[in-house]
Protein backbone atom coordinates (compact mmCIF):
# COMPACT_ATOMS: atom_id res chain seq x y z
CA UNK A 1 0.00 0.00 0.00
CA UNK A 2 1.14 3.45 -1.05
CA UNK A 3 1.52 6.30 1.77
CA UNK A 4 -1.33 8.87 0.78
CA UNK A 5 -0.41 12.37 -1.32
CA UNK A 6 0.17 15.41 0.91
CA UNK A 7 -3.27 16.16 -1.26
CA UNK A 8 -5.16 13.13 -0.35
CA UNK A 9 -4.14 14.02 3.31
CA UNK A 10 -5.40 17.91 3.22
CA UNK A 11 -8.75 16.60 1.76
CA UNK A 12 -9.24 13.91 4.16
CA UNK A 13 -8.40 16.42 7.26
CA UNK A 14 -10.85 19.25 5.24
CA UNK A 15 -13.31 16.43 5.46
CA UNK A 16 -13.92 16.86 9.49
CA UNK A 17 -15.41 19.98 9.25
CA UNK A 18 -19.22 19.92 9.46
CA UNK A 19 -21.47 19.10 6.64
CA UNK A 20 -17.92 18.77 4.34
CA UNK A 21 -18.31 15.37 2.22
CA UNK A 22 -15.59 14.49 0.01
CA UNK A 23 -16.46 16.28 -2.90
CA UNK A 24 -17.01 19.58 -1.02
CA UNK A 25 -13.30 18.77 0.69
CA UNK A 26 -11.57 18.12 -2.98
CA UNK A 27 -13.33 21.73 -4.02
CA UNK A 28 -11.74 23.66 -1.12
CA UNK A 29 -8.47 21.61 -0.99
CA UNK A 30 -8.32 22.95 -4.93
CA UNK A 31 -9.11 26.12 -4.42
CA UNK A 32 -6.93 26.97 -1.55
CA UNK A 33 -3.66 25.28 -3.47
CA UNK A 34 -4.39 26.60 -6.49
CA UNK A 35 -6.12 30.01 -6.64
CA UNK A 36 -5.80 31.20 -2.98
CA UNK A 37 -2.71 30.04 -1.65
CA UNK A 38 -1.57 33.74 0.59
CA UNK A 39 -5.17 32.43 2.18
CA UNK A 40 -3.98 29.06 2.32
CA UNK A 41 -1.01 30.16 4.27
CA UNK A 42 -3.18 32.43 6.55
CA UNK A 43 -5.62 29.71 7.61
CA UNK A 44 -2.80 27.08 8.50
CA UNK A 45 -1.32 30.02 10.37
CA UNK A 46 -4.81 30.83 12.42
CA UNK A 47 -5.67 27.31 12.64
CA UNK A 48 -2.44 26.89 14.23
CA UNK A 49 -1.71 30.05 16.69
CA UNK A 50 -5.84 29.13 17.58
CA UNK A 51 -4.99 25.94 18.62
CA UNK A 52 -2.10 27.16 20.75
CA UNK A 53 -3.70 29.93 22.57
CA UNK A 54 -7.41 29.22 22.63
CA UNK A 55 -8.97 27.13 25.92
CA UNK A 56 -12.36 27.00 27.28
CA UNK A 57 -12.94 30.56 29.92
CA UNK A 58 -13.49 28.92 33.41
CA UNK A 59 -16.23 31.18 34.30
CA UNK A 60 -18.49 30.86 31.15
CA UNK A 61 -16.70 28.06 29.10
CA UNK A 62 -16.48 29.67 25.90
CA UNK A 63 -13.82 30.16 23.75
CA UNK A 64 -10.98 32.72 25.29
CA UNK A 65 -7.38 33.32 25.63
CA UNK A 66 -7.29 34.14 29.55
CA UNK A 67 -8.49 32.34 32.52
CA UNK A 68 -11.38 34.27 32.59
CA UNK A 69 -12.75 36.28 29.54
CA UNK A 70 -13.19 40.11 29.43
CA UNK A 71 -16.99 39.94 29.90
CA UNK A 72 -16.81 37.55 32.50
CA UNK A 73 -14.26 40.24 34.48
CA UNK A 74 -16.51 43.20 33.36
CA UNK A 75 -17.98 45.16 36.20
CA UNK A 76 -20.67 46.29 34.11
CA UNK A 77 -22.16 43.03 33.84
CA UNK A 78 -25.07 41.84 36.24
CA UNK A 79 -23.58 39.04 38.10
CA UNK A 80 -26.85 37.68 39.73
CA UNK A 81 -27.77 36.66 36.58
CA UNK A 82 -26.27 33.69 34.40
CA UNK A 83 -28.09 32.66 31.04
CA UNK A 84 -27.57 29.28 29.57
CA UNK A 85 -26.82 28.77 26.53
CA UNK A 86 -25.34 25.81 24.04
CA UNK A 87 -22.79 27.11 21.68
CA UNK A 88 -21.06 30.54 21.46
CA UNK A 89 -22.93 31.24 17.85
CA UNK A 90 -26.16 31.87 20.62
CA UNK A 91 -24.74 33.93 23.22
CA UNK A 92 -23.71 36.35 20.03
CA UNK A 93 -27.54 36.25 19.09
CA UNK A 94 -28.12 37.42 22.48
CA UNK A 95 -25.81 40.05 22.80
CA UNK A 96 -26.66 41.24 19.74
CA UNK A 97 -29.76 42.21 21.30
CA UNK A 98 -28.67 44.23 23.79
CA UNK A 99 -31.29 43.77 26.40
CA UNK A 100 -29.27 41.35 28.75
CA UNK A 101 -26.47 42.36 30.78
CA UNK A 102 -25.77 39.44 33.18
CA UNK A 103 -23.03 36.70 32.18
CA UNK A 104 -23.36 33.47 30.56
CA UNK A 105 -22.21 30.27 30.51
CA UNK A 106 -22.26 28.08 27.33
CA UNK A 107 -22.66 24.35 27.35
CA UNK A 108 -21.33 23.77 23.96
CA UNK A 109 -23.66 21.21 23.13
CA UNK A 110 -26.65 19.64 23.93
CA UNK A 111 -27.81 16.92 25.71
CA UNK A 112 -29.24 14.04 23.71
CA UNK A 113 -30.11 10.92 25.40
CA UNK A 114 -30.01 8.50 22.50
CA UNK A 115 -26.61 9.66 21.28
CA UNK A 116 -25.56 8.90 24.82
CA UNK A 117 -24.73 12.49 25.60
CA UNK A 118 -25.87 12.88 29.19
CA UNK A 119 -25.14 15.46 32.01
CA UNK A 120 -21.51 14.14 32.73
CA UNK A 121 -20.55 14.22 28.84
CA UNK A 122 -22.12 17.62 28.76
CA UNK A 123 -19.62 18.80 31.50
CA UNK A 124 -22.44 20.23 34.11
CA UNK A 125 -20.35 19.16 36.88
CA UNK A 126 -18.73 22.93 35.91
CA UNK A 127 -21.73 24.50 35.18
CA UNK A 128 -23.55 23.69 38.63
CA UNK A 129 -19.44 24.49 40.17
CA UNK A 130 -20.01 28.05 38.66
CA UNK A 131 -23.78 28.37 39.26
CA UNK A 132 -23.79 27.90 42.98
CA UNK A 133 -20.73 30.65 43.12
CA UNK A 134 -22.77 32.56 45.87
CA UNK A 135 -23.31 35.36 43.44
CA UNK A 136 -25.97 34.21 41.17
CA UNK A 137 -29.61 34.45 42.00
CA UNK A 138 -31.06 33.51 38.50
CA UNK A 139 -30.07 31.14 35.69
CA UNK A 140 -31.54 31.69 32.36
CA UNK A 141 -32.05 28.86 30.22
CA UNK A 142 -31.84 30.10 26.38
CA UNK A 143 -31.63 26.70 25.09
CA UNK A 144 -32.70 25.61 21.78
CA UNK A 145 -36.79 24.61 21.46
CA UNK A 146 -35.80 22.00 20.46
CA UNK A 147 -36.00 17.97 22.02
CA UNK A 148 -32.56 17.95 22.89
CA UNK A 149 -32.76 21.58 24.18
CA UNK A 150 -35.48 21.36 26.46
CA UNK A 151 -34.16 17.95 27.88
CA UNK A 152 -31.00 20.41 28.73
CA UNK A 153 -33.39 22.62 30.40
CA UNK A 154 -35.22 20.29 32.51
CA UNK A 155 -31.94 18.73 33.33
CA UNK A 156 -30.67 21.75 34.41
CA UNK A 157 -33.67 22.97 36.04
CA UNK A 158 -33.54 19.52 38.21
CA UNK A 159 -29.91 20.28 39.16
CA UNK A 160 -30.68 23.78 40.34
CA UNK A 161 -33.93 23.55 41.54
CA UNK A 162 -32.08 21.62 44.94
CA UNK A 163 -29.90 24.40 45.04
CA UNK A 164 -32.12 27.28 45.83
CA UNK A 165 -31.10 29.05 42.78
CA UNK A 166 -34.04 30.55 40.83
CA UNK A 167 -34.32 28.98 37.02
CA UNK A 168 -36.23 31.23 34.41
CA UNK A 169 -36.71 29.91 30.99
CA UNK A 170 -37.22 32.40 27.93
CA UNK A 171 -40.21 31.95 26.16
CA UNK A 172 -41.24 30.75 23.25
CA UNK A 173 -44.37 32.14 20.77
CA UNK A 174 -45.34 34.11 17.73
CA UNK A 175 -42.28 35.94 16.27
CA UNK A 176 -42.06 39.92 17.10
CA UNK A 177 -44.11 41.44 13.94
CA UNK A 178 -45.20 37.88 12.98
CA UNK A 179 -48.69 37.17 11.67
CA UNK A 180 -50.71 34.56 12.52
CA UNK A 181 -50.81 33.61 9.05
CA UNK A 182 -47.74 33.27 8.09
CA UNK A 183 -46.51 31.61 11.26
CA UNK A 184 -46.28 27.64 11.21
CA UNK A 185 -48.78 25.58 12.95
CA UNK A 186 -46.85 24.19 15.71
CA UNK A 187 -45.64 27.42 16.66
CA UNK A 188 -49.17 28.55 16.41
CA UNK A 189 -50.36 25.41 18.93
CA UNK A 190 -47.40 25.71 20.97
CA UNK A 191 -48.06 29.50 22.08
CA UNK A 192 -51.87 28.67 22.77
CA UNK A 193 -50.39 26.32 25.05
CA UNK A 194 -48.74 28.94 26.64
CA UNK A 195 -50.91 31.63 26.77
CA UNK A 196 -50.73 33.79 29.59
CA UNK A 197 -53.43 35.96 31.67
CA UNK A 198 -53.62 39.48 30.83
CA UNK B 1 -36.83 -3.09 -12.32
CA UNK B 2 -36.86 -2.61 -8.89
CA UNK B 3 -40.44 -1.37 -7.56
CA UNK B 4 -40.39 2.34 -7.20
CA UNK B 5 -42.27 2.78 -4.24
CA UNK B 6 -44.50 5.84 -3.27
CA UNK B 7 -46.06 6.41 -0.11
CA UNK B 8 -48.51 9.09 0.36
CA UNK B 9 -49.29 10.78 3.77
CA UNK B 10 -48.53 8.01 6.14
CA UNK B 11 -49.10 8.51 9.97
CA UNK B 12 -45.58 8.50 11.62
CA UNK B 13 -43.38 9.70 14.74
CA UNK B 14 -39.77 10.41 13.96
CA UNK B 15 -37.80 8.48 16.17
CA UNK B 16 -34.31 9.88 16.17
CA UNK B 17 -32.46 11.43 13.61
CA UNK B 18 -28.48 11.77 12.72
CA UNK B 19 -26.62 14.33 9.97
CA UNK B 20 -26.09 12.61 6.81
CA UNK B 21 -24.27 14.19 4.02
CA UNK B 22 -23.44 17.81 3.40
CA UNK B 23 -26.97 19.37 4.65
CA UNK B 24 -29.16 16.11 4.89
CA UNK B 25 -30.40 13.71 7.69
CA UNK B 26 -31.00 10.63 8.13
CA UNK B 27 -34.54 10.18 9.88
CA UNK B 28 -35.77 6.96 11.78
CA UNK B 29 -39.36 6.82 11.43
CA UNK B 30 -42.26 4.74 12.84
CA UNK B 31 -44.89 4.17 10.61
CA UNK B 32 -48.36 3.06 10.94
CA UNK B 33 -48.09 0.18 8.37
CA UNK B 34 -44.65 0.09 7.09
CA UNK B 35 -42.89 -0.38 10.61
CA UNK B 36 -39.70 1.37 11.37
CA UNK B 37 -38.05 2.95 8.33
CA UNK B 38 -35.07 4.99 7.43
CA UNK B 39 -35.54 7.71 5.30
CA UNK B 40 -33.29 10.63 3.84
CA UNK B 41 -34.18 14.27 4.06
CA UNK B 42 -32.36 15.54 1.49
CA UNK B 43 -31.41 18.96 2.58
CA UNK B 44 -33.13 19.34 5.88
CA UNK B 45 -30.14 20.65 7.85
CA UNK B 46 -30.28 23.67 5.07
CA UNK B 47 -30.63 26.65 7.85
CA UNK B 48 -34.10 27.87 5.92
CA UNK B 49 -35.05 23.99 5.43
CA UNK B 50 -38.80 23.84 6.08
CA UNK B 51 -38.19 20.48 7.65
CA UNK B 52 -36.18 21.68 10.08
CA UNK B 53 -39.17 22.30 12.35
CA UNK B 54 -41.55 19.59 11.04
CA UNK B 55 -39.20 16.67 11.73
CA UNK B 56 -39.49 16.64 15.55
CA UNK B 57 -39.38 12.90 17.70
CA UNK B 58 -42.88 12.68 19.52
CA UNK B 59 -45.14 14.58 17.09
CA UNK B 60 -47.17 12.82 14.89
CA UNK B 61 -46.72 13.84 11.54
CA UNK B 62 -47.97 12.35 8.07
CA UNK B 63 -44.77 11.43 5.89
CA UNK B 64 -44.73 11.14 2.08
CA UNK B 65 -41.70 9.06 0.97
CA UNK B 66 -40.79 7.00 -2.46
CA UNK B 67 -38.00 4.33 -3.03
CA UNK B 68 -37.87 0.70 -2.19
CA UNK B 69 -34.25 0.29 -1.22
CA UNK B 70 -33.29 -0.05 2.34
CA UNK B 71 -33.07 4.15 2.64
CA UNK B 72 -35.93 5.72 1.11
CA UNK B 73 -36.22 9.17 0.17
CA UNK B 74 -38.36 11.56 2.32
CA UNK B 75 -40.51 13.86 0.14
CA UNK B 76 -42.93 15.94 2.34
CA UNK B 77 -43.78 16.00 6.19
CA UNK B 78 -46.24 17.63 7.76
CA UNK B 79 -47.69 18.70 11.46
CA UNK B 80 -50.52 16.93 12.47
CA UNK B 81 -50.85 18.82 15.50
CA UNK B 82 -53.24 18.16 18.18
CA UNK B 83 -50.47 16.94 20.60
CA UNK B 84 -48.34 19.65 22.89
CA UNK B 85 -45.01 19.73 23.01
CA UNK B 86 -42.74 17.22 25.49
CA UNK B 87 -41.14 19.02 28.17
CA UNK B 88 -39.67 18.09 31.69
CA UNK B 89 -39.34 14.53 33.18
CA UNK B 90 -42.24 13.19 30.36
CA UNK B 91 -39.72 14.56 27.72
CA UNK B 92 -37.40 11.96 28.97
CA UNK B 93 -39.71 9.03 29.39
CA UNK B 94 -40.37 9.49 26.06
CA UNK B 95 -36.68 9.22 24.62
CA UNK B 96 -36.82 6.04 26.74
CA UNK B 97 -39.20 4.90 24.27
CA UNK B 98 -37.71 5.79 21.38
CA UNK B 99 -34.75 3.68 22.47
CA UNK B 100 -36.69 0.85 23.32
CA UNK B 101 -38.03 0.82 19.70
CA UNK B 102 -34.73 1.84 18.12
CA UNK B 103 -32.91 -1.01 19.66
CA UNK B 104 -35.85 -3.84 19.77
CA UNK B 105 -38.16 -2.94 16.73
CA UNK B 106 -36.39 -4.38 13.35
CA UNK B 107 -36.74 -2.07 10.29
CA UNK B 108 -39.78 -2.68 7.87
CA UNK B 109 -41.71 -4.84 9.96
CA UNK B 110 -45.21 -3.05 10.52
CA UNK B 111 -46.88 -3.34 13.58
CA UNK B 112 -50.05 -0.86 13.70
CA UNK B 113 -51.25 -2.47 17.35
CA UNK B 114 -47.95 -0.99 18.44
CA UNK B 115 -48.07 2.33 16.64
CA UNK B 116 -51.22 2.47 18.63
CA UNK B 117 -49.80 2.01 21.63
CA UNK B 118 -46.58 4.44 21.58
CA UNK B 119 -48.91 7.08 19.92
CA UNK B 120 -51.47 6.33 23.01
CA UNK B 121 -48.04 6.71 25.32
CA UNK B 122 -46.95 10.04 24.06
CA UNK B 123 -50.66 11.20 24.37
CA UNK B 124 -50.89 10.43 27.79
CA UNK B 125 -46.90 11.67 28.46
CA UNK B 126 -48.49 15.32 27.14
CA UNK B 127 -51.82 15.09 28.93
CA UNK B 128 -49.57 14.44 32.34
CA UNK B 129 -50.68 11.18 33.27
CA UNK B 130 -48.17 8.50 35.50
CA UNK B 131 -45.61 7.89 33.82
CA UNK B 132 -44.76 5.07 35.71
CA UNK B 133 -48.15 3.25 34.70
CA UNK B 134 -47.41 4.41 30.82
CA UNK B 135 -43.77 3.17 30.53
CA UNK B 136 -45.00 -0.04 31.64
CA UNK B 137 -48.10 -0.20 29.51
CA UNK B 138 -46.14 0.28 26.65
CA UNK B 139 -43.24 -2.23 27.52
CA UNK B 140 -46.01 -5.01 27.94
CA UNK B 141 -47.28 -3.83 24.49
CA UNK B 142 -44.01 -3.49 22.78
CA UNK B 143 -43.01 -7.28 24.17
CA UNK B 144 -46.46 -8.66 23.21
CA UNK B 145 -46.04 -7.07 19.75
CA UNK B 146 -42.51 -8.41 19.03
CA UNK B 147 -43.44 -11.99 19.79
CA UNK B 148 -42.22 -12.42 23.51
CA UNK B 149 -45.36 -12.55 24.74
CA UNK B 150 -45.54 -12.85 28.54
CA UNK B 151 -47.74 -15.26 30.59
CA UNK B 152 -48.88 -13.55 32.63
CA UNK B 153 -52.31 -14.91 34.02
CA UNK B 154 -50.97 -18.92 33.73
CA UNK B 155 -47.79 -20.31 35.40
CA UNK B 156 -45.22 -22.09 32.99
CA UNK B 157 -47.42 -25.39 33.48
CA UNK B 158 -50.61 -23.79 32.37
CA UNK B 159 -52.53 -23.65 35.84
CA UNK B 160 -53.95 -20.57 36.80
CA UNK B 161 -51.53 -17.90 38.20
CA UNK B 162 -52.60 -17.59 42.47
CA UNK B 163 -52.62 -14.29 44.11
CA UNK B 164 -51.68 -15.66 47.18
CA UNK B 165 -48.79 -17.59 45.80
CA UNK B 166 -45.31 -16.32 44.76
CA UNK B 167 -43.25 -17.04 41.28
CA UNK B 168 -39.98 -17.05 40.02
CA UNK B 169 -40.53 -15.33 36.33
CA UNK B 170 -38.25 -17.71 34.29
CA UNK B 171 -37.07 -15.74 31.02
CA UNK B 172 -38.74 -17.75 27.74
CA UNK B 173 -40.61 -20.20 30.16
CA UNK B 174 -43.14 -18.21 32.31
CA UNK B 175 -43.99 -18.22 35.74
CA UNK B 176 -42.79 -21.08 38.25
CA UNK B 177 -44.92 -21.49 41.55
CA UNK B 178 -42.32 -21.29 44.71
CA UNK B 179 -42.78 -23.26 47.69
CA UNK B 180 -43.65 -20.82 51.21
CA UNK B 181 -40.00 -20.01 51.96
CA UNK B 182 -38.92 -19.18 48.38
CA UNK B 183 -35.93 -17.53 47.69
CA UNK B 184 -35.47 -13.84 48.09
CA UNK B 185 -33.86 -13.89 44.01
CA UNK B 186 -34.97 -10.27 41.68
CA UNK B 187 -36.91 -13.27 39.67
CA UNK B 188 -39.50 -13.47 42.60
CA UNK B 189 -42.82 -11.59 42.15
CA UNK B 190 -45.56 -12.22 43.61
CA UNK B 191 -49.04 -13.84 41.77
CA UNK B 192 -51.39 -11.04 42.53
CA UNK B 193 -48.83 -8.39 40.77
CA UNK B 194 -48.79 -10.74 37.71
CA UNK B 195 -52.69 -10.90 37.62
CA UNK B 196 -52.51 -6.98 37.63
CA UNK B 197 -50.29 -6.52 34.95
CA UNK B 198 -52.46 -9.48 32.74
CA UNK B 199 -54.96 -6.88 33.21
CA UNK B 200 -53.41 -3.96 32.64
CA UNK B 201 -54.08 -2.66 36.44
CA UNK B 202 -51.36 -0.78 37.28
CA UNK B 203 -53.08 0.76 40.84
CA UNK B 204 -51.26 -0.89 43.48
CA UNK B 205 -47.99 0.40 44.55
CA UNK B 206 -46.80 -3.31 44.65
CA UNK B 207 -47.87 -3.89 41.74
CA UNK B 208 -46.05 -1.02 39.89
CA UNK B 209 -42.78 -1.92 41.56
CA UNK B 210 -42.61 -5.90 41.08
CA UNK B 211 -43.69 -4.71 37.08
CA UNK B 212 -41.12 -2.42 36.93
CA UNK B 213 -38.82 -4.66 38.12
CA UNK B 214 -39.71 -7.82 36.24
CA UNK B 215 -39.68 -5.71 32.77
CA UNK B 216 -36.57 -4.37 33.69
CA UNK B 217 -35.53 -7.33 33.91
CA UNK B 218 -36.93 -8.57 30.78
CA UNK B 219 -36.05 -6.04 28.20
CA UNK B 220 -32.38 -5.92 29.38
CA UNK B 221 -32.73 -9.95 28.29
CA UNK B 222 -34.21 -8.97 25.19
CA UNK B 223 -31.47 -5.74 24.29
CA UNK B 224 -28.99 -8.61 24.27
CA UNK B 225 -26.38 -6.44 26.74
CA UNK B 226 -26.89 -3.37 25.40
CA UNK B 227 -27.13 -0.13 27.50
CA UNK B 228 -29.83 1.67 27.24
CA UNK B 229 -28.46 5.32 27.00
CA UNK B 230 -32.00 7.41 28.05
CA UNK B 231 -31.62 5.26 31.28
CA UNK B 232 -28.06 5.37 31.93
CA UNK B 233 -28.68 9.35 31.25
CA UNK B 234 -32.00 9.22 33.64
CA UNK B 235 -30.10 7.44 36.57
CA UNK B 236 -26.91 10.23 35.91
CA UNK B 237 -29.57 13.18 36.68
CA UNK B 238 -29.98 11.83 40.06
CA UNK B 239 -27.11 10.91 41.03
CA UNK B 240 -25.52 13.47 40.32
CA UNK B 241 -22.58 14.30 42.57
CA UNK B 242 -22.57 16.95 45.17
CA UNK B 243 -26.54 17.06 44.81
CA UNK B 244 -27.59 17.58 48.51
CA UNK B 245 -30.59 15.57 48.26
ZN1 LIG C 1 -16.21 33.96 30.36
Amino acid sequence: MSTPSSLDVLIEALRCLPGVGPKSAQRMAFHLLQRDQRGAARLATALGHALEVLRHCSRCNTFCEDEVCARCASPQRDASQLCVVEMPSDLAMLEQTHSYHGLYYVLMGRLSPLDGIGPRELGLEKFLGRACDGAVQEVILATNFTNEGEATAHMISELLKSRGIKVSRIARGIPVGGELEHTDSGTIAQALVERRSL
Amino acid sequence: MSARQRIDQQPGFVLHSYPYRETSLIVEVFSRDHGRIGLVAKGARRPMSQLRGVLMAFQPLLIDWSGGGEMKTLVRAEWQGGQPLLGGQALLCAYYLNELLMRLLPREDPHPVLFRAYGDALRALAAGEGQEVILRRFELALLQELGYGLQLDSDADGAPVRPELRYAYIIERGAVPLDEYGIDDPSVVAGRVLLDMARGDFREPETLAGAKALMRRLIQHYLGGQVLQSRRVFTELFAFPGDPS
